[in-house]
């Protein structure tokens, strides 16, 4: 039976407020076998993974462990029952020693069964021996080098995932879960994941590990299920299957769109970036040599799976983080290394992929938000000392009717906060198209915006085509890219890796590039079935 | 008694209080929770441990009273601090005048008392020994306690494993928390306990030092305690060293006559006078610590390289436990 | 069994709450503030009178709210600005030292004419101010040192290094510790009563400025802007650098004038305890009156009447002062319990309802 896997998750739906993340997914991974979870980004597989790890609990369904039924209230309880999990983010302690890590808060789990003694020694001693012992052995055991008394910050991203790992074996699990294991790794540092991997389910553990990578997949996994839309789309033999139909499978069928793109040609080059380089927040490469152009009147999207360098490479264009590499030149002047005011000052807009911590000031007016790139240079009121307000109130208010912001009950009044997601993005929106800009560089303007929205945003974009702006679309959303863009680029781990047009592409190949960074067997589709 | 032994014998007894309330707030700090209101306690404990003591007759239940009046004040800046997630500069600096205010207010009636406090014990033997001798070993019963107290300390931080929880907690509560480390508790002990020992700190100036209670008496002390966490990095025996250096300061500033004598002698440079005027002034000597503070900032901050150095990642942030 | 207590954050914060809540410290601060006042058999009620009704029915008591009020409106702006910026300025007192250093120096040695001397020390005082102020600025600025410790070190080094300055190169004739009286040029003439001087006619001034600074200006924009979403201010092409250093020099120039003011105006001579830590009241003023100059001009105000009847009451009643310390300590704690209850709901018994996940980070 089913249940008597070594994981078996049922009907698990999970939601927060109104968003859907589970719908009634079923999983089953059985005893020693290496499972993949496939699916976009927003697909579940974290929040799925995180309930299984006992960090969320499902707001209906069943998990069954070995047979047994279970319900997590935290990591603690999920461990007892022999799930690990290693998450993309760290729960590492930089400052801390390998050892001291793994060890934290292991009193909990000890003390019980040594009565107040055991507990005040565990308190007040600090056995370090035994556990180094231990970790020794362990480290051997599964081929993970460790040295247990360097300070993590020292180590490199590999060898801290490997602390990660350690530190759920330390906890004598079953299970262990890997969310995005090669997400942070170099190639080299990737194939020593994938014998660490065999080497686990040599000594008998069973892995479910979160990819985005059809190449993985093929190369580690036993079986995949793939996700979509927060429901589990399919469970299959990675034998019988090829990564066209998984890709498929994950990004879903072709959907027809009611808009109508009228060609328009483009005009003169207005964005030139040559051999991007630039660091993440965690100081790894995440932009390996970038080639952009954007012309006006053309809108260039860029495919990719979140976290491939998409929003670095926003933030590198407007100025707001430092290129370690490379060029970048508006309407032919060299802008490389400017602030986001110079590059702002030269036409360029901006819509951020995170509206509320990166595109308004949550407590500040409509009216404050909506101004913030006219206020200065004479915008709204030259040669002034003091702020017109009426002029920026009219001006805000122009936006809010122009681009349908809806709950705005008096610009200069209501906090910006109080928006609906959909309408904070229109004004949003609004605020950088209104300036006209030559270039408008927009990361993710549909996401979690509503339908209505949607449409409306998408209109507009087309519309500032029409007059000339430049648009790089940088989108998840592969329908949107192939009913906009003129042409598509495909982003993959830091680089184009793909050049294409709508009208050659489909969103099979396009999921290829995005998942693998190459062209495998690509099946020719007949043009009929495309869009 | 030369110059060089009396500044160190001063050097030594001075260093007491300032060690005392800067090992409860290194305490306090990794934990995660800023506390600005050491001075307020200070003088709390000062003014408890001086009043009891007047009305028990006891200098040692004048010393409890002196801990448990710095850990009342504490607790109310862990309430705020921690269950109320408010902010910790303001709740320290309140709490600072709040101390202030109720020991000038409350302490009226204890000016002028002078009371027998405690005295110095010679360990026979070592006090032979010349020079050191009478430093560090004719001292109180405070002096020595808080010296075996400063091992005592590092061990309990840096070698225990509620030492490592604490650092943790002061690090990266979510992880913590995870871990199951009971974070909450873990910052309102050690709250409580640099209040505790905040609170000894003033009751040893009043007990053991002055014995005598003014308003003037804590002088910026718990400032200096504050610095001196900064100055240590957050290290036990650094902060031994730091103490010492700004314990001698201190002294040095009280017999600054001879001392600027001494060294305008000893250089015999005449031009240079007017300068060592200046900078072996008494009041000027009691910028150092504050300007070396800033100095050791601008320099651990300019390196980059938090990771050796700096304050805990956590301090200042308030912990909410997400729901999920 | 024990009741589940949940703590839920509020949508929405009903309006008596929101407008009440400093009200309800205030009460709170002086319920509790009467208990030391029993423990001395004094009555809180005469006591309260006397603050609040006696004394600012005199012309000569409303001179000595305005006068106290006075620094402490300048010195809470001076730590308001920078928290429009996110930033704390615990310095204001440091910058108050210095300001009263620089202008009495020259008032002490350079020969003009009241009409030009006056606003040449008070334009002194608060350049000195700002110059000191700007320190903590750029540290935090350039190298993110925490403007919290750095300011707050100044002070101390500034207010230290003046008793050195007035036993030393101040120092007057007769040997105190403090300088000569000031000539009489340099003194801030008073009006109505003696203890009331011109000065306070700074106060609509500086408010006036203040208020179109931060309401009706391109940088009082941006200093708004940077306090509210740092990271969105800057990918709108402010510079946060630039922010921090202004903030923080005008703050430390309103400081630097309310130090010379107090000087000038009111004692005529500068002597060590000058200043009853207005520099650090002005951090409850400021939080008092966190949302608009008008208030923190209530605020200061408010704790100018109690600072200057504190002396009143010493007189009077035979009431240490040292109970105004504690009255604004109490205040402002109990406000920061207030913020607290106006943010959360606090339930007993029922659980409370799940909210949105953090953004995912990746898948």
């Amino acid at each position: 039976m089913d249940r008597d896997h070594a994981v078996r998750m049922e009907n698990i739906t999970k939601t927060f407020g109104d968003v859907v993340a589970n719908d009634e997914v079923t999983l089953s991974v059985k005893k020693g076998e290496v499972h993949a979870l496939l699916g976009e980004n927003g697909a579940g597989k974290s929040t799925l993974m995180n309930i299984l790890y006992g960090l969320y609990s499902p707001t209906s369904g069943n998990i069954w462990i070995n047979g047994e039924k279970k319900h997590f209230e935290n990591p603690n309880n999920a461990m007892d029952a022999g799930i690990g999990m290693v998450h993309q983010h760290f729960k590492l302690i930089p400052r801390m020693s390998v050892l001291e890590n793994i060890v934290l808060g292991e009193r909990e789990t000890t003390a019980q069964r040594d009565g107040i003694a055991g507990y005040l020694s565990q308190l007040f001693g600090r056995d370090r021996d035994g556990p180094r012992n231990q970790l020794t052995q362990l480290a051997e055991q599964y081929g993970l080098e460790i040295n247990p008394d360097a300070k993590v910050w020292e180590l490199g991203v590999g060898e801290q995932q490997r602390v990660e790992i350690l530190k759920a074996l330390y906890r004598d699990i079953d299970v262990l879960i890997l969310d995005e294991p090669t997400a942070v790794l170099t190639p080299g540092e990737a194939e020593r994941m994938f014998e660490t991997i065999s080497t686990l389910v040599d000594e008998g553990l069973t892995v479910i590990f979160i990819t985005h990578k059809l190449w993985e997949i093929e190369q580690m996994a036993d079986r995949v299920t793939v996700l979509r839309d927060g429901k589990a789309v399919d469970t299959v033999d990675v034998e019988d299957i090829d990564r066209n139909d998984l890709a498929e499978l994950m990004v879903g069928r072709e959907v027809l769109f009611d808009i109508e793109k009228q060609p328009v040609s483009p005009g003169q080059t207005v964005l030139e970036a040559s051999n991007l380089h630039a660091d993440d927040n965690r100081s790894l490469p995440a932009l390996t040599g970038v080639d952009l152009t954007v012309s006006r009147s053309e809108i260039v999207g860029v495919a990719g799976v979140s976290g491939n360098g998409q929003r670095e490479l926003a933030e590198c264009l407007i100025g707001f983080r430092p290129l370690t590499d490379g060029q970048i030149k508006i309407d032919g002047e060299d802008l490389t290394g400017c602030s986001p005011k110079e590059i702002i000052d030269s036409d360029v807009s901006f819509i951020p992929e995170d509206r509320h911590a990166h595109g308004c000031a949550a407590d500040l007016s409509v009216m404050h938000n909506a101004a913030t790139k006219v206020y200065r240079n004479g915008g709204i009121d030259s040669g002034r000392l003091l702020l017109d307000y009426t002029s920026m109130a009219d001006y805000a208010e122009d936006i809010v009717d122009g681009f349908d912001v809806r709950g705005v009950t008096e610009v200069r009044q209501t906090p910006a906060g109080t928006l609906s997601g959909g309408n904070l993005q229109k004004l949003i929106l609004g605020r950088e198209m209104s300036r006209a800009p030559s270039l408008l560089i927009a990361n993710q303007p549909t996401r979690g915006v509503d339908v209505g929205a949607i449409e409306h945003i998408r209109e507009r974009m087309l519309e500032q085509q029409k007059d000339g702006t430049g648009v790089l679309l940088i989108s998840e959303d592969l329908d949107e890219l192939l009913d906009l863009s003129d042409r598509i680029v495909v982003l993959y781990e830091g680089e184009i890796v793909h050049e294409t047009t709508p009208e050659a592409t489909n969103k099979r190949e396009l999921g290829i590039y995005m998942s693998s960074g190459s062209a495998a067997t690509i099946k020719e589709a007949p043009a009929a079935e495309v869009r | 008694m030369s110059l060089f032994a009396a500044t160190l014998e001063s050097t030594v007894r001075l260093a007491t209080p300032l060690l005392l309330a800067a090992m409860g707030e290194i305490i306090a700090e990794r934990s995660g929770v800023l506390n600005l209101g050491v001075e307020g306690m200070m003088l709390g404990g000062a003014l408890g441990g001086f009043a009891a003591a007047i009305l028990t007759g006891s200098i040692w239940i004048g010393f409890g009273v002196g801990i448990l009046a710095g850990m009342a004040l504490a607790l109310i800046h862990a309430v705020i601090c921690i269950s109320l997630k408010a902010d910790q500069v303001i709740s320290g600096i309140m709490l600072t005048l709040l101390g202030i205010g109720l020991t000038t207010y409350f302490g009226r009636g204890y000016v002028g008392q002078n009371i027998e406090g405690f005295q110095r014990i010679a360990i026979p033997g070592l006090v032979e020994i010349p020079v050191l001798g009478t430093a560090l070993f004719s001292i109180t019963a405070l002096d020595y306690l808080t010296l075996l107290l400063i091992p005592i300390v590092w061990y309990f931080l840096f070698r225990t494993n509620i030492g490592a929880e604490i650092t943790a907690v002061g690090e990266d509560p979510e992880t913590a928390d995870t871990a199951g480390i009971p974070v909450f508790r873990i910052q309102y002990a050690c709250v409580l306990i640099g209040g505790a020992m905040a609170g000894a700190a003033g009751a040893q100036l009043s007990l053991a030092f002055t014995n005598f209670w003014g308003v003037e008496m804590v002088a910026g002390r718990g400032w200096i305690a504050v610095a001196l966490v900064i100055f240590a990095q957050w290290r036990i025996f650094p902060l031994l060293g730091a103490a010492y250096f700004f314990a001698a300061i201190d002294a040095l500033s009280f017999r600054s006559g001879a001392v600027r004598e001494w060294v305008i002698d000893t250089v015999a440079v005449a031009s240079l006078e007017p300068a060592f005027h200046f900078l072996l002034n008494p009041q000027v000597m009691s910028t150092y610590p504050y300007i070396l503070t800033i100095v050791v900032l601008w320099y651990v901050m300019r390196q980059g390289n938090l990771n050796e150095l700096g304050a805990p990642s956590s301090l200042l942030k308030a912990y909410t436990r997400e729901q999920s | 069994m024990i009741p589940e207590i949940s703590v839920e954050r509020r949508k929405n914060v009903p309006q008596w709450l929101a407008y009440g809540a400093p009200v309800f410290t205030i009460l709170a601060a002086l319920l509790v503030a009467a208990v030391p006042l029993l423990w001395l058999n004094i009555s809180p009620i005469w006591v309260y009178w006397e603050l609040f009704i006696s004394q600012p029915s005199t012309i000569g008591g409303v001179g000595d709210v305005l006068t106290t009020g006075l620094p402490l409106f300048f010195a809470g702006l001076a730590v308001y600005i920078p928290l429009k910026a996110g930033l704390w300025n615990i310095g204001a007192e440091g910058q108050l030292f210095v300001g009263a250093v620089v202008g009495s120096a020259i008032a002490l040695h350079v020969q003009l004419p009241a009409v030009l001397l006056i606003p040449t020390i008070l334009l002194a005082a608060s350049i000195a101010g700002a110059l000191y102020g700007a320190i903590p600025g750029y540290l935090r600025a350039e190298h993110n040192v925490n403007e919290i410790i750095s300011s707050l070190m100044l002070t101390f080094a500034a207010t230290t290094f003046t008793g050195y300055l007035l036993r030393g190169p101040l120092q007057g004739s007769g040997g105190q510790t403090a300088t000569d009286r000031l000539p009489d040029v340099a003194l801030i003439p008073s009006v109505l009563t003696p203890r009331l001087h011109v000065g306070v006619g700074l106060v609509i001034l500086v408010g006036v400025a203040a208020t179109l600074l931060l309401n009706r200006t391109q940088l009082g924009y941006e200093i708004t802007f940077i306090g509210s979403n740092s990271t969105a201010a800057v990918q709108s092409g402010i510079s946060k650098y630039k922010i921090y250093i202004t903030v923080f020099v005008i703050g430390g120039g309103l400081a630097g004038l309310a130090g010379m003011v107090e000087v000038a105006g009111v004692h005529g001579r500068l002597f060590e305890d000058f200043s009853p830590g207005y520099g650090f009241t002005a951090v409850a003023v400021a939080l008092l009156g966190r949302n608009g100059v008008g208030r923190v001009f209530a605020a200061a105000l408010f704790f100018g009447l109690l600072t200057a009847g504190g002396t009143t009451i010493a007189v009077t009643q035979n009431v240490p002062s040292a109970l105004i310390d504690v009255i604004v300590a109490l205040t402002i704690l109990f406000l920061l319990t207030a913020e607290f209850v106006k943010e959360h709901r606090i339930q007993i018994g029922s659980a409370g309802s799940e909210s949105a996940p953090r953004p995912e980070g990746s898948t």
